[in-house]
């Protein structure tokens, strides 16, 4: 299946992919009705882009007591059938990355379905740091960031020699 | 190889579904007294709040349970294992024979010995029998006296106040949710309760239930008020149903002590869910943690190893989560703190009206938040740290970072109903 | 109309980019807009402005029938009717004041794309040479200072690049789909380095943030230029074959020392020779960009030819992975300088800023303000402007009003009521983007594309369409001679070799010619003398530095001790362009208003806090916004920034229209002093 994946080393934290899930999910631009999350610390210039990763062992698939979780067949997705969700609030606390957000004004759990195969976070990062792939290029994906990296560790350190 | 699982809620389901996972073949044969496919527990709540239909509790259909290979018996208590001939004991006389045992069975409500709970009025809230009993209890204006104050008693009388009824909680103890809150969340609780019209009286014994020949009760408690009421609900805590198999019990103690492997000291015959009393993930002597989401780690891991799998648990974490008069209550681990440890405690960031951490050694070993619903999302960010004993030293950078834009406030300041607007 | 779901291939205009867009449509209605795969810049992702055009084109607040002022308010009147009294009205101004009394002005707010040339092909077939536009005061000076050098503003070939170098520049939110490309080169291991007081989005990523003083870029530049002179590091065979001036370079630079450059800089001087080194040691693929943060200064062209000298110098100019120097489209040429030269009438502003006209043929719109008011040289009496929206955009807006209002007639054509339409005869509705007919060119990539009308409304008129409804009215039709934009379009089109059909065929563009690189080379730079011009003897003969020296920014050389703070203005912000899209609610919900950025200690020293209202005083005026505090690194001590377009707020308010790059003509905007009180 296809994924989102996210290099942090291109974000720059524009908080586009933000804007693009929250009008997706609600019709406004109100960043806490996103699924994906960005945030940026300052202090080390770190932007760290946050998303469901669909895992493999959904801990939220597993757990969720209304049976309303659930893979979509077409694109893998882990996703929430709003109809089923009670709102009893145990996957917030079962997703150890806090993909998972609540939407108080209908009761229900949400989270990133990708958009059926289309991610519209993907089509609105204008980095490139998000990217819709097979799950199985992930590790060459993080490979070739780490060697990027390592370049340019490389001609940072020529830099000040 | 034939598998029974005696069970169908939240861990027989989890094991079957894991057991499949690896092995397609061997014969399955699923045991439960109750009738149908299987339905959840936890939403009985939500029923009676009318959040969702009778439909909407069932978690399987029918053929699910055939998709997944199993054959079931439905509505056919097991009464007994012999253990020597591998042969489970049903109610109505059959015996089934196995090669590996799954004892599922869950645990059903306690009774405490008061007088009278046997009579017409009195109420539990544990199956989809009592909850649909309760629904036609459920009128508006007719009053309700709740026996306990731990979270099904309190979810109970949250569903009674939105369907217009008049409740009042009585709480052994002096404190509402004893060894389920600390006193500071108690108190807000309480707070919530008081605003919502709930009557409580903490530090009150129920001496006696009567019920007259129209039904009426009369609750007398140890101030010596008779409360006169409708119906009383009876929520004082569980106990496992763990009368299968007494040779794996310990003498004097409750639950069915399982291994890592879950299996029960007679070797091919496991256990998982509300029934057992497991290894923790903080290490110590083994605990009963009834609990959805252990019920459903205990039977992955005792599904895989009825397969032979060989896996092993790493142990339960308590995690709970409940919504409780507008206000979200989340718990994680041990989140009373013991001599020697470390307090975190916040007030009101965001909409979440108290939070409190307790680390030990820079490791945190639970929390709970009360509040807005985010508070659970912080404790699930908690939770591998707490799970896996990871250092967080800079526990308020920690939180800054997962708030870093105050979007826990901008979120929940606009949702955060300060009077019980869901009773409106 | 029932025509059901269609996409059509279009491009983005609601900023310059140009991003190939699919516009999704449900029975002739605009119902989404994603990116167009196809497209070879943008590749399928868009920022979100692009989406909320949607908003725009459908806002409640369009323009959407000509608007007359009266005693009484706005009428909505017929636009033929509008047409007659306003070619009237024009005729009468040019019977009185001659035709140099009307001035015709392009604003961005419809994102223009080769249409300008219709509005400078209207002054000139009237006989005016009052060209204005929003170009003179964002871009041109950045296409100056790099065409006085290399004879053309060559474009960095970023994705080749092995270290890229950002000036004043913030793709993410200025050229959104531009930080792609910096991304592809750096997961090949390009080195980024980011030139900027302040922590932009890109510098988040950047290896190394250089964050100088407002407005001392150059000294940093010249900084650069000694290390990579003492280092040896410099391309000698490409300084030797193809620049002048190198000697009076090496000579002007011995001062630059690193030590130098940080006390006027205050990047340390270990930066300094870190970022050289980086630099020298990717060269030739060292590919530099230059953002508009760096126009805004009195010593805007300087600075920009300081850093334009880099490229020369270390041999990145006309090479992969350094600058790229690409072929202009072969369109043609809808403006008349050269059958009509009117540099004898005295276009505004020229006298002062020549070079401005000479290389851009444009007015200066900031004196034009003294113009108008004082009719001196000569009275400019009328203007008919399109998307543009000076009272708000340009300095010391007060002045812009009271100019715009004391003309003969203003006609404002736009999409919404803005702060300029407030002082305007007549409104008319503009065309957006997509609702009009356009060839459009792509440098990058060298293609050209053709842009359809996607939605019509009755009295919505492009600007071929306008512009040729009013020559003949006012007997110069026949300058316009084509039916219509497609008419035009083709014979535009013609010189390449393509046919509309082949555009209309492949809406992600066609290649007019391919890439060359090298030509320059071979064939001689555009400059006067053929040749990369480190000292411009053009320059010197207008009475200008020969060599790009550096100037001290006035708050250096003798700061005003009543006015401590340095403001930077109009940094662009993720979701609005100038002072577009306020009117978009869900923008409102995202950046919903303005405020000024000020470092932790100096809100520490002031006693605010976020969300409190200071007030900020220079010698132009005063405004108030609401502080936002920033991070330690985000922005240096004693330095503001605030984003202009803010009608609440218009930062303008405290500009300099009296101070300029004495090249460009450029306002001080991004160093102002000011003073801040709490209010
Ligand atoms: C009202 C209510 C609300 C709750 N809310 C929460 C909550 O919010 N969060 C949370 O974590 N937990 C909650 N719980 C607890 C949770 O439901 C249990 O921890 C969980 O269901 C345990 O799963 P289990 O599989 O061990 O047992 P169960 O789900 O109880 O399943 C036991 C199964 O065994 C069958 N059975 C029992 N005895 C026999 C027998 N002798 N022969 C055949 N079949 C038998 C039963 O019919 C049943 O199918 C709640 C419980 C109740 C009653
Ligand atoms: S960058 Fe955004 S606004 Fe600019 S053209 Fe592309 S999509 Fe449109």
């Amino acid at each position: 299946m296809r994924i989102v994946a996210v290099d942090p080393d291109a974000c720059v934290a524009c908080r586009d992919c933000e804007y693009a899930c929250a009008f997706r999910q609600s019709g406004d631009f109100a960043r806490s009705a996103s699924h994906i999350r960005v945030n940026f610390y300052a202090d080390e210039r770190a932007c760290v882009p946050l998303t469901c990763m669909h895992c493999e062992d959904a801990w939220c698939l597993a757990v969720c007591p209304a049976a309303a979780i659930d893979r979509d067949p077409g694109t893998g997705a882990v996703t929430i059938d709003a109809t089923r969700c009670a709102g009893c609030k145990m996957c917030l606390l079962a997703c150890p990355y806090g993909n998972i957000h609540f939407n108080a004004e209908t009761g229900v759990s949400a989270k990133c379905d990708l958009c059926g195969g289309d991610p519209m976070c993907v089509r609105a990062c204008i980095s490139g740091a998000l990217r819709y792939v097979d799950a199985e290029e992930l590790a060459d994906l993080r490979r070739e960031v780490v060697d990027a990296s390592l370049k340019r560790l490389l001609r940072l350190s020529k830099g000040v020699r | 190889m034939h598998v029974v699982i005696v069970g169908n809620g939240a861990a027989a389901l989890s094991a079957l579904e894991s057991f499949r996972g690896h092995d397609r073949d061997s014969r399955v044969t699923l045991v439960s007294g109750e009738q149908g496919p299987a339905y959840s527990r936890v939403l009985l709540p939500y029923y009676l709040r009318r959040r969702l239909s009778r439909d909407g509790l069932f978690i399987r259909r029918a053929d699910d349970y055939a998709r997944l290979g199993a054959a079931t018996e439905f509505g056919v208590r097991a009464e007994g294992v012999d253990p020597a001939r591998r042969v489970l004991e049903l109610a109505d006389g059959r015996r089934l024979g196995f090669d590996r045992l799954l004892i599922a069975t869950g645990s059903s409500p306690m009774r405490p010995p008061i007088p009278g709970l046997d009579g017409a009025g009195v109420h539990t809230l544990w199956t989809l029998d009592d909850a649909v009993r309760l629904d036609s209890v459920f009128r508006e204006g007719a009053r309700l006296v709740v026996l306990g104050s731990g979270f099904v008693a309190l979810q109970a009388a949250w569903a009674a106040r939105q369907r217009g009824l008049q409740v009042s909680v009585i709480e052994l103890l002096d404190q509402i949710l004893p060894r389920v809150l600390d006193p500071a969340a108690a108190q807000i609780l309480s707070e919530r309760l008081h605003a919502c019209d709930v009557e409580v009286r903490t530090g009150t014994r129920a001496e006696s239930v009567e019920t007259d020949r129209g039904g009426r009760v009369r609750v007398s408690t140890s101030g010596g008020d008779r409360l006169p009421a409708d119906a009383v609900i009876v929520a004082t805590g569980a106990r496992p149903n763990d009368q299968l198999l007494p040779e794996c019990l310990e003498p004097d103690r409750p639950g069915i002590p399982v291994a890592d492997t879950m299996e029960t000291v007679v070797s091919g015959v496991y256990a998982a869910g509300d029934v057992t009393r497991g290894p923790t993930a903080r290490g110590g002597p083994r605990e009963i943690h009834a609990l959805w989401p252990t019920a459903v780690e205990q039977g992955r891991v005792a599904g895989a190893n009825l397969a032979g799998a060989g896996r092993s648990y790493g142990g339960s974490l308590s995690m709970n989560v409940t919504e409780m008069f507008d206000l979200t209550v989340a718990s994680l681990g041990q989140f009373v703190e013991d001599e020697g440890d470390d307090v975190f405690e916040e007030h009101d960031r965001g909409g979440i009206r108290y939070m409190k951490i307790v680390t030990r050694a820079g490791v945190p070993l639970g929390a709970i938040a009360m509040g807005a619903p985010e508070g659970a999302v912080l404790l699930g960010r908690l939770r591998p740290f707490v799970r896996h004993r990871r250092a967080l030293p800079d526990l308020p950078a920690f939180l800054a970072r997962e708030d870093l834009d105050g979007r826990l406030a901008h979120r929940s300041a606009a949702k955060e109903r300060t009077s019980c607007a869901s009773l409106q | 109309m029932q025509t059901g779901p269609e996409i059509r291939h279009s491009l983005c205009r609601m900023c310059d980019d140009r991003c190939g867009i699919d516009v999704h449509l449900e029975d002739g209605r605009i119902v989404d807009i994603l990116g167009n795969k196809e497209h070879p810049w943008n590749r399928g992702r868009l920022c979100v402005k692009a989406r909320a055009a949607v908003d725009m084109i459908y806002h409640p607040d369009r323009v959407l029938t000509p608007l007359k002022r009266t005693a009484d308010g706005w009428e909505q009147i017929p636009l033929d009717q509008a047409l007659d009294e306003i070619a009237g009205r024009l005729a009468d101004v040019r019977d009185r004041y001659g035709a140099r009394s009307i001035g015709v002005w392009k604003g961005e707010a419809i994102g223009f794309g080769q249409q300008e040339t219709v509005a400078r092909r209207f002054a000139h077939a009237l006989g005016s040479p009052n060209y204005l536009s929003n170009d003179s005061m964002c871009y041109v000076g950045r296409y100056m200072g790099f065409t006085l050098v290399d004879g053309a503003w060559p474009i960095p070939d970023l994705e080749n690049a092995r270290c890229i170098v950002l000036w004043g520049a913030n793709p993410p939110y200025a050229h959104p789909n531009m930080t792609q490309y910096i991304t592809a080169a750096r997961r090949k291991g390009a080195t980024l380095v980011v030139v900027d007081p302040r922590m932009s989005a890109i510098a988040r990523r950047a290896d190394i943030h250089a964050q100088v003083r407002p407005g001392t870029d150059g000294a940093l530049a010249w900084g650069l230029v000694r290390q990579f002179v003492e280092m040896d590091a410099y391309d000698k065979d490409f300084v030797e074959d193809h620049t002048i001036g190198f000697a009076k370079v090496v000579d002007y630079a011995r001062t630059f020392t690193p030590e130098m450059v940080e006390a006027e800089t205050g990047l340390p001087a270990a930066t300094v020779k870190a970022m050289a080194r980086m630099m020298a040691d990717a060269a030739p693929r060292m590919a530099a960009y230059v953002g508009n943060g760096l126009e805004h200064h009195e010593n805007g062209v300087g600075n920009i030819r300081a850093i334009a000298m880099i490229d020369g110098l270390l041999g990145a100019l006309d090479r992969e992975g350094g600058t790229l120097f690409k072929e202009p489209a072969p369109l043609r040429d809808l403006t008349l300088y050269d059958e009509m030269p009117l540099r004898h009438l005295s276009p505004l502003g020229t006298d002062r800023f020549p070079v401005l006209y000479d290389m851009r043929q444009e007015c200066h719109t900031m004196t034009a303000m003294e113009a108008i008011l004082s009719d001196e040289p000569y009275p400019l009496r009328a203007l008919v402007m399109t998307g543009a929206n000076p009272a708000s955009t340009n300095p010391n807006s007060p002045k812009v009003l009271e100019a715009l209002r004391s003309l003969d007639l203003l006609v404002v054509r736009d999409l919404f009521m803005t702060e300029t339409t407030a002082v305007a005869d007549y409104v008319l509705p503009a065309a957006s983007f997509l609702e009009r007919t356009e060839l459009h060119a792509h440098a990058k990539h060298q293609i050209v594309s053709l842009t359809d009308k996607v939605v019509s409304w009755s009295d919505v008129q492009g600007e071929y369409d306008f512009w040729h409804d009013l020559a003949v009215r006012l007997g110069i039709g026949e300058y316009f001679p084509w039916e219509d934009e497609t008419a035009l379009n083709r014979w535009l089109l013609e010189p390449t070799g393509l046919s509309l059909e082949t555009l209309e065929a492949h809406r992600e563009g066609v290649e007019y010619s391919p890439p060359r690189v090298g030509r320059r080379r071979q064939a001689g730079f555009d400059t006067p003398s053929g040749k990369v011009e480190f000292a411009s003897a053009y320059l010197k003969d207008l009475g200008y530095d020969e060599l790009p020296v550096y100037h001290r920014p006035a708050y250096r050389r003798e700061p005003d001790a009543a006015r401590p703070f340095v403001l930077m203005t109009g940094a662009r912000k993720l979701l609005y362009l100038h002072s577009r899209f306020r009117n978009i609610p869900r923008f409102r919900t995202a950046i919903p208003g303005p405020e000024v950025e000020m470092h932790p200690d100096d809100a520490a020293a002031l006693g605010v806090a976020d969300g409190d209202t200071i007030r900020l005083t220079s010698p132009i005026g005063a405004v108030d916004l609401p502080v936002k505090v920033v991070a330690e690194n985000e922005i240096l001590p004693g330095n503001l920034q605030v984003t202009h377009g803010w009608r609440e707020a218009n930062v303008n308010l405290v500009t300099h229209d009296d101070r300029f790059d004495p090249v460009s003509g450029f306002p001080l905007m991004k160093s102002i002093e000011v003073s801040v009180q709490k209010v």
